[in-house]
């Protein structure tokens, strides 16, 4: 029984990881260019509802609807772009209407195209074989679908961008001190402005994987709160890409878990069970306040605009 | 805008090509000529009144172009949002209801931004004051004459202690305050279904909505049309909101707080003790705003109250640049807004999302008009 539980749990953390760290690795991407970056409930909004849509108005596979949720998560960024980095709006105000954008947009679309509520086809789970059938691993890890497998590469790709290549360098460079970075010839907005179109398409798939993945159903604003989950994750990870996964991970266990709670036969009203990622996401803030800064990767010039003539 | 850019070098392979000295620049580049952005150091009141317009009047028309594309008719969109209200008192008067309310959850958040407190939690602190107006009310809490101001006092101290973990917080440990009010905001909304899907659940009709405040319990009508007690109260709100911003002491002392809370320390100045009175003040603005729209128009706690509030006020304090009589002439818009976008949804099956879109993209014009304030441009030849 009691493994039962645990077995069952376990298999469905990945599931619940992929959201949280792809969204979180697509914030990392863009604030390491020294972006705030806000609006990522906004992009994953916009992927939930452009994954659906491509399957439903466009008969796309489950994998070329999570491209279309990057493609169109990406064309919101670069609006988002054009106002912070060359219009240099205030970047609390730009990420949250970019959120209150995407929120009336997606409903008025979902609506209008009576996308709401319709059961597509979702990702399927992918064995791999061999280990597929070891014991307790096998089910754990390697009966899932595409996007699991391609998530630790994923991260493992940015990482390896950002801290080994002349391009993560020049991201890095443009986030810690654009003056700086202009001088020595680095087109600061344009930087910017690739990041931003690259970790928005990160969030877009995690956006897509939450409505064509998991729910395989689009509701209006069914990403509940996670792209805000996923900018504390950045925050907790202090914006290390591993230190990210790992927060994901935590989220995931706990989101995989909750269904599971009263399943398990244990009596809590079922709203207080609902609060608990928003409670330990508060939780963990609070321990990554308390553990003080060092060590921490934030990026020095985070949320202020450039300009050289600013100089 | 990024053009300087394109005439820099190009990045630097190696320590040599960056010591070359800057190429000129391509021949055609320079016929062409190319975009100079400048920093504006001042903007006369008319340019900067000038860019507002351009904005609004921009940011109306993609709203505009945005219901069209939704199939709503150019003349239908003219009927809704001006001759209906302008012409029918019931409209106008329903701007007014809805108004109120949004004034006030405006000057919650410019009490907030005045101290660059960013609260995005104004809708987890409404639902906390109401929730705390609606014990008062459910369980008879005092004699019957004095049950709204204890209400009204009940919900704004529900709104502040909504506010005050946040803030604590920020100011002890330095916690982000975004992500944590609008944590909070889930946590009071998960809260307020536990309440109305369990214990406070309709009895009469099983409703997931408390039961109907008794008549003591709710803001009276003031005889015209719908409107109620809710209209003065924010009227005298605004006001003390106008003196406490612009005349007072505390507003002065916001301003520092604003500009440089550190240069405000070092002169001995209670910059702490300023910013937690401004933002419990926010907090307790937000719940009673909550109080207002249930004591007010829903005449009882319901789900979905504070939805969209939240956003509204921070669009409504930005737009107003975080000044009292500000706040009032955006809430007013915002609210002809709020009232157009419930009868599209009633006759064009518009959904309520639409509203918040309009409204985003209205507050993003607008910002980004701001560009042409502070920037000068020119071309270059």
């Amino acid at each position: 029984m009691v493994l039962d539980f645990l077995m069952n749990w376990l298999a469905a953390i990945p599931g619940f990881v992929v959201p949280f760290a792809l969204a979180a690795l697509g914030l990392l991407l863009i604030e390491k260019a020294g972006v705030l970056s806000l609006g990522a409930e906004g992009f994953m909004l916009v992927g939930a509802l452009a994954g659906i849509g491509a399957i439903l108005g466009l008969g796309a596979s489950p994998l070329a609807a999570l491209l279309c949720a990057a493609l169109a998560a990406t064309l919101l960024s670069l609006l988002y772009a054009v106002l912070v980095v060359s219009l240099r709006v205030n970047q609390v105000i730009a990420g949250l209407s970019l959120v209150f954008l995407a929120q009336g947009l997606t409903g008025l679309i979902g609506t209008g195209a009576g996308w709401v509520n319709r059961p597509v086809d979702g990702l399927r789970p992918v064995p791999v074989p061999l280990l597929g059938d070891l014991p307790l691993i096998g089910q754990v890890v390697f009966r899932q679908d595409t996007v699991v497998y391609l998530t630790v590469p994923a991260f493992a790709l940015v990482a390896w961008l950002l801290a080994r290549t002349m391009v993560g360098l020049r991201l890095r460079a443009v986030g810690d001190g654009p003056d700086a970075a202009d001088t020595a010839g680095i087109g600061v907005s344009a930087t910017r402005y690739g990041a931003i179109a690259a970790g928005a398409a990160l969030v877009g798939i995690a956006g897509g994987y939450l409505s064509v993945g998991i729910a395989r159903i689009w509701v209006e604003g069914m990403t509940g709160g996670r792209g805000w989950i996923a900018i504390a994750i950045v925050i907790f990870a202090r914006w290390r890409p591993w230190s990210a996964l790992a927060g994901a991970l935590l989220f995931g266990a706990i989101e995989a878990l909750i269904p599971r709670i009263a399943a398990a036969g244990i009596q809590v009203p079922q709203y207080f069970i609902a609060m608990i990622p928003y409670l330990a996401t508060l939780a963990v803030m609070v321990w990554t306040c308390l553990r003080g800064g060092g060590g921490s990767m934030e990026p020095r010039a985070l949320g202020r605009a450039h300009l050289r003539e600013d100089r | 805008m990024d053009a300087p850019s394109e005439t820099a070098p190009q990045p630097a392979r190696d320590g040599a090509a960056a010591a070359r000295a800057i190429p000129p620049a391509h021949p055609s580049r320079r016929r062409l000529g190319r975009l100079s952005v400048g920093v504006r150091q001042h903007a006369s009141a008319r340019l900067q009144g000038a860019v507002l317009a351009g904005g609004l009047l921009t940011g109306l028309a993609c709203a505009a172009a945005i219901l069209v594309a939704a199939g709503i008719g150019p003349a239908d969109l003219v009927q809704e949002f001006v001759v209906a209200i302008v012409t029918s008192p019931e409209s106008a008067a329903a701007v007014l209801v809805q108004g109120a309310p949004l004034a006030i959850v405006g000057l919650a958040a410019a009490l907030a931004f005045r101290v660059r407190f960013w609260n995005i939690g104004i809708e987890g602190q409404m639902i906390a004051g109401a929730i705390a107006a609606t014990v008062v009310a459910l369980h008879d809490i005092g004699p019957p004459a004095l049950r709204l101001p204890l209400m009204l006092a009940a919900a704004a101290l529900g709104g502040s202690a909504w506010i005050l973990g946040p803030v604590l917080l920020r100011l002890r440990i330095g916690l982000n305050e975004i992500i944590s009010t609008l944590l909070l905001n889930y946590v009071a909304f998960n809260a307020l279904l536990h309440l109305l899907y369990g214990p406070w659940r309709d009895p009469e009709n099983n409703f997931p909505n408390s039961q109907l405040y008794e008549p003591s319990e709710q803001l009276a009508e003031l005889g015209w049309q719908n409107l109620t007690w809710a209209l003065p109260l924010a009227g005298v709100l605004l006001l003390g909101g106008w003196w406490l911003l612009s005349i007072s002491r505390f507003g002065f002392l916001t301003r520092i707080a604003e500009a440089n809370p550190r240069m405000g320390e070092a002169q001995g100045l209670p910059m702490t003790r300023v910013i937690l009175a401004a933002t419990l003040a926010s907090g307790a603005l937000a719940g009673i705003a909550g109080f207002m729209i249930c004591a007010g128009a829903e005449h009882r706690l319901t789900q979905s109250f504070a939805s969209g509030y939240g956003f509204s006020g921070i669009l409504i304090a930005f737009l107003a640049r975080n000044s009292a009589p500000g706040v009032l002439a955006v809430a007013l818009f915002v609210g002809t807004l709020f009232v157009a976008g419930q009868s599209l949804q009633v006759f064009y099956q518009i959904p309520a999302s639409a509203v918040q879109l309009l409204q985003a993209v209205i507050v993003l014009c607008v910002a980004a008009s701001d560009f042409f304030i502070r920037h000068r441009l020119r071309w270059l030849r």
